[in-house]
């Protein structure tokens, strides 16, 4: 039995949140195993790990898919202190999943505690655009004041399912090779940084 | 009273099944004294029974001392009574324990039926909840005490808790998922218990976590390794394997049941007063307030004339009864009973009816309505397990179709078979079972079945067959992107066609044709894979290097192997065998030979269908012909005549067998290689009659 951790490929940590039934287990299934499921049960928690190959590198990425429904509110603290990135859906037919982003984002934030968190606000079923509810201004506008990046997606279709995944790998791998360079004056200078925001609220 | 005798008497059994029969504390009071009773007479018997041995005791005992007064001497008579009189006092010594025994199960009985009795005072019903409360009471104190006795260093108080689950598991490592030891969980309401399985199979306490503070994810995708979850604790986030699926969705649901357990009892307690039903009552009154009303307006208006009225009763009550009929879910009634109603309402005396009108929008509405029931019985009807929709599809369809619905329940029908035939592919090609032989086994099922229950309807039937052309059509996407990839050799190629096209002709003993259309599916796809395959194989046979000698296997059993091999796939070298080990080809030749067959095997197995014989048969050409111009280079001496003897070797006994060896398999003549070959025979000058005689077996 090998006592050490074996050195394998870079193992990112991506979670997906947003209300029950926008879509994440299908964007999470298209991504792993390229199908969409139109059969809906909803999910309680369920992880799933693939190897990729992100820019000429091969990566594991973990996907935990998280429970979209309200009664599991409280539990979700203890599944996102362990995320690296976090994928925040919303349907764009569904005017009520977009207003819930907000509390999902200010949950996040609350238990990182960091407020540029890898994250992407990612506008789900864009095949359905007749449909759609939420005007993309208004998504736009909303990405731009959390200054994360806005992406919409079709897991029916696959539009977007690989770019939000691997946007968000990209964007907490060099997260990483930030930290790991960062000189504790770094950590101070971001702990100061955080500080002086908290005083401005 | 009898029970009480049986050596497997339980007295909480007994007690439970007093609590059930008895109605009323009155009844159960009149059992008390029953048991009291029995229990003094039990008693009386006893002390009598014990009277009489004590008193035989004391007897046997005189007539001992007695007789050791007479019988002084007689050593051997004493040694034979003291025997007696050991298994006498083992015997006094039994009775009196049975005694204290017995009383003290008496005595519990009595306590427990005076506590059971207690609350269970007037209704039966909280009798059964305090059964129900017992067992789980049982349950409780079992595990409580199970984990106070096996674990090691467990110190917790159990009292109070609610016990759910227990169970072993393997600890596995988060980084390379080796395992790391077995662990043992006990599951209470509100804290988990995890304790080390040692060697000796004892279990040493090691952690306790609250329910409410862990996060239980549902590891579905993790390198392969099966039946995982993950926890994440306080101390950091463990893996934990099941041996079984069951296990792990049974934990799943338990950690569940137990961080919710709080909320679950408040809100059991507060939806008891109201059964899950009512949602479904409700809506039936406030459904039916407006036609109420129609009603109370009508016999205003018909008043005058009610004298006439012989409207029997059962059709004035029709709407209600179908409506509490579709509540119950006794479909076929409600049927029955709308066509009763329409039947008598057809030919009866309109005049004499005045509210006939009313009843039959009534009825005709509660008709819509059990059909809407019914179609949304049938979309509810999928499972992953075919077979089971279409069960629990049979119901309601039936009924549709007796309501003259065909066409809306088979379109559901299908819409349901839809998601479970996709549903089994998608596991099974997880699972790498057997795709093809699956669909075509679930489409005949769906087939048969359907026409069966719609064979009159040749709408319906039409609308099986678009159905199917849509599956097919799925199905071949899937089969392309999963197993027809770029790549795939020829051979798994020919393998995975040939399992499509078996069990899709046998389909057409059911009347459904659907080969044609699947070749049709899979044809561009199949060229590519092989004008691919084709370029791979002309660039082998261009790379090979070859020294133009006999071909030396080296060792006899080398040799016979090969032979045996070319044998099998129906070509004879013996002939060319010359020594021991040598065979007079070269080795490149041989190799091609070789491959060359399994080649036309597999290509005559794709050129079963028609669409794909001209890409086929240009493969097979091109590669042979790239075979056959190969040169010895300039610069390297040679035998011509050996060169010149591989190259008719090819033409004049390869390619005859394996132009004989595509039609067998495939059943069609290979043109362009017959061609090739009286080209390629002609060009080696005069090809004598006597060998063509060897291969033309057909008649021009």
């Amino acid at each position: 039995m090998s006592k050490k951790p074996t050195a394998g490929p870079a193992l990112h940590k991506v979670i997906m949140v947003g209300s029950g039934g926008v879509g994440k287990s299908a964007l999470t299934l298209q991504f792993m195993y390229d199908e969409f499921v139109e059969d809906y049960e909803p999910t309680k928690a369920d992880s799933y790990r693939k190897k990729v190959v992100l820019d000429g590198e091969e990566v594991q990425i973990d996907i935990l898919d998280t429970a979209g429904q309200e009664d599991y509110a409280a539990i979700r603290d203890n599944y996102f202190r362990s995320g690296e990135g976090f994928l925040c859906v919303f349907s764009i037919t569904d005017d009520e999943s977009f207003q819930a982003t907000q509390e999902f984002r200010e949950q996040i934030l609350r238990v990182k505690n960091d407020e540029s968190i890898p994250f992407l606000l990612v506008g789900n079923k864009c095949d359905l655009n007749d449909k759609r509810k939420v005007p993309l201004s208004e998504c736009q506008l909303r990405a731009q004041q959390w200054s994360v990046p806005y992406v919409e997606t079709s897991a029916k279709t696959r539009e977007n399912v690989d770019k939000v995944f691997f946007d968000l790998m990209r964007e907490i791998r060099s997260r990483k090779t930030e930290d790991s360079k960062a000189t504790s004056g770094r950590a101070k200078d971001r702990c100061k940084k955080r500080r002086l925001k908290c005083t401005l609220l | 009273m009898k029970e009480f005798d049986d050596f497997n008497f339980s007295v909480d059994k007994y007690t439970k099944e007093l609590t059930r029969e008895c109605v009323g504390g009155s009844d159960l009071q009149q059992r008390k004294k029953e048991i009291e009773a029995y229990n003094e007479q039990t008693s009386a018997t006893l002390k009598q029974t014990c009277k009489k041995n004590y008193m035989q005791f004391i007897q046997t005992a005189k007539e001992i001392s007695r007789n050791t007064v007479y019988v002084h001497t007689d050593y051997s008579l004493l040694q034979s009574i003291q025997p007696i009189l050991t298994d006498l006092e083992s015997e006094m010594y039994q009775l009196s324990h049975i005694l204290i025994e017995q009383r003290n199960i008496l005595a519990t009985m009595t306590d427990g039926k005076m506590s059971s009795q207690l609350k269970a005072n007037d209704s039966l019903e909280a009798a059964e909840a305090n059964a129900a409360a017992a067992t789980e009471d049982v349950e409780n104190s079992h595990a409580t005490r199970a984990v106070k006795e096996m674990v090691q260093g467990f110190n917790g108080n159990l009292e109070g808790k609610t016990f759910l689950n227990e169970g072993a598991l393997i600890e596995l490592d988060g980084n390379d998922y080796r395992p790391i030891q077995r662990v043992f969980f006990f599951l209470f309401n509100d804290v988990l218990i995890v304790c080390k399985v040692k060697h000796d199979k004892r279990l040493e306490f090691l952690t306790e976590y609250d329910p409410k503070k862990i996060a239980v994810i549902n590891i579905k995708d993790l390198d392969g390794v099966k039946n995982a979850i993950n926890i994440i604790t306080p101390d950091g986030s463990k893996i934990y394997q099941s041996i079984t699926a069951a296990g792990k969705s049974e934990w799943i649901e338990k950690l569940e049941e137990a961080f919710r357990f709080d909320q679950q009892k408040k809100s059991k307690k507060g939806q008891a007063p109201q059964p899950p039903g009512r949602t479904k009552q409700q809506q039936t009154p406030s459904k039916s307030t407006t036609p109420e009303k129609l009603q109370d307006q009508s016999p205003s208006d018909a008043q005058p004339k009610s004298l006439e009225d012989e409207t029997p009763e059962w059709l004035s009550t029709a709407s209600e009864e179908l409506q509490t009929l579709v509540a119950q879910r006794h479909f076929e009634d409600a049927q029955a009973l709308i066509k009763r109603t329409q039947d008598f309402l057809r030919q009866a005396d309109r005049k004499k009816l005045p509210q006939a009108d009313a009843i039959e929008s009534k009825v005709k509405q509660q008709e819509q309505k059990l059909t809407n029931v019914l179609i949304q019985e049938l979309s509810n009807s999928h499972n992953r397990n075919l077979q089971i929709a279409l069960r629990a599809a049979r119901r309601p369809l039936k009924i549709l179709v007796e309501m003259g619905r065909s066409r809306q329940a088979s379109a559901t029908l299908l819409k349901v078979c839809t998601v479970s035939l996709r549903v089994a592919q998608r596991e099974a090609r997880r699972n790498n079972a057997e795709i093809s032989e699956l669909f075509f086994c679930d489409l005949t099922q769906v087939a048969c079945d359907f026409l069966s229950a719609f064979e009159q309807q040749p709408a319906c039937v039409s609308a099986l067959v678009v159905w199917c052309n849509a599956e097919l059509q799925y199905f071949a996407s899937q089969l392309i992107k999963h197993y027809l990839t770029k790549g795939t050799s020829l051979e798994a190629v020919a393998k995975c066609v040939e399992r499509v096209r078996k069990p899709a002709t046998k389909l057409t003993e059911i009347g459904l044709d659907i080969s044609y259309h699947l070749e049709g599916l899979l044809r561009t796809t199949l060229e590519s894979l092989i004008e691919e395959s084709k370029q791979r194989l002309l660039d082998a046979v261009g790379r090979t290097e070859e020294s133009w000698q006999p071909y030396n296997l080296q060792t006899k059993s080398n040799l016979k192997r090969l032979l045996h091999e070319l044998d099998t796939l129906g070509i004879d070298m013996r002939a060319q065998a010359t020594g021991d080990t040598w065979l007079n080809l070269t080795q490149s030749t041989l190799v091609f030979v070789r491959q060359f067959l399994q080649l036309t095997e597999y290509c005559g197995c794709l050129a079963k269908g028609e669409a794909l014989m001209q890409s086929l048969e240009q493969l097979l050409r091109d590669l042979f012909l790239a075979q056959h111009a190969l040169k010895p280079p300039s610069d390297l001496a040679v035998d011509p005549n050996f060169v010149m003897k591989n190259k008719v070797f090819l033409v004049d006994n390869l390619l005859p067998i394996a132009i004989d060896k595509f039609r067998q398999i495939s059943g069609r003549q290979c043109e362009m290689l017959r061609e090739l070959h009286t080209k390629l025979a002609r060009q080696q000058g005069a090809p004598l009659p006597r060998q063509r005689s060897v291969y033309t077996t057909d008649v021009f």
